[in-house]
């Protein structure tokens, strides 16, 4: 009888070990996969372009608002 | 290069509120969201002033600075923008910046106060210029259209200068030049005697 409790738990032991080793292996093979350089937000040229342009209208406001 | 900058005339400004209330409608900005914010100090006293405050699109913008999701950008035209897309919300944004610009749509700890919202100087976000989706998460494209923010354009009293920082200083020099400033300005002992002094 004790020697049946002492396989089942050597049983569950090593089942424990397996598992371990094999969630280790898992993650070691996934690594490399996830873990990337942080970068920064890098926006584009057609984001970042001049919008602002001396128009008639801007003209008109900076010429009522001269005085 | 022209640099995009506001400049408020604090001897101008009547404390009409028309500039935030056009900046709202016209960029469709949420309940509970201002972008601009008219300011008084020394409500009520002799010396009283108010100043239209927004975001100032400051050179090394702090909000930029702290964003941990870097979701900030700058234009060519210097005007500080950032990306709904990537924002978290987290408000170190708010906390960082020395004019409260950056607002959120909800009350809420950390994460749960929605994307942040701040002035665009009129010049909409990183979605296409003039588009829906930009129109929606950032309002009005005025810039691209030639045009400058509304909230100065509008200004009743012409307190409230946009556009290319150079041209508006110049403007703004004059006017002090011309009027003097404070309590050297014409006609300022007669509206408040001999006794305030600024």
């Amino acid at each position: 009888m004790s020697e049946m409790k002492n396989k089942q738990s050597l049983d569950r032991r090593g089942f424990l070990k397996v598992a371990s080793l094999g969630s280790a292996a898992a993650a070691a093979s996934v690594a490399p996969g996830i873990v990337t350089p942080a970068q920064a937000y890098n926006p584009g040229k057609e984001e970042t372009k001049g919008r602002y342009r001396e128009t008639d209208h801007v003209k008109a406001f900076y010429r009522t608002n001269s005085y | 290069m022209a640099r995009m900058k506001f400049l408020c005339d604090a001897d101008r400004c009547i404390e009409c509120n028309a500039c935030v209330t056009a900046c709202k409608n016209e960029n469709e900005v949420p309940w509970g969201i201002n972008r601009r914010r008219v300011v008084t100090i020394n409500d009520g006293k002799p010396g009283e002033r108010s100043i239209s405050m927004a975001c100032m699109h400051c050179t090394d913008a702090p909000c930029a600075a702290v964003c941990p999701v870097d979701c900030f950008y700058v234009t060519v035209d210097k005007v500080v923008l950032h990306s709904k897309d990537l924002c978290i919300g987290c408000g170190y944004c708010f906390y960082a910046c020395p004019f409260g610009a950056p607002q959120y749509p909800k009350v809420g700890n950390f994460g749960s106060r929605g994307k942040m919202d701040k002035c665009t100087f009129c010049a909409g976000g990183p979605e296409a210029d003039l588009s829906p989706a930009e129109f929606q998460k950032y309002g009005s494209n005025r810039l691209a259209e030639g045009k400058l923010p509304l909230c100065a354009e509008m200004c009743s009293t012409k307190s409230l200068l946009a556009g290319d920082g150079d041209i508006i200083a110049k403007i703004y020099k004059e006017r002090v030049v011309k009027r003097g400033y404070g309590s050297g300005a014409w006609g300022w002992k007669t509206a408040y005697k001999e006794t305030v002094a600024i």
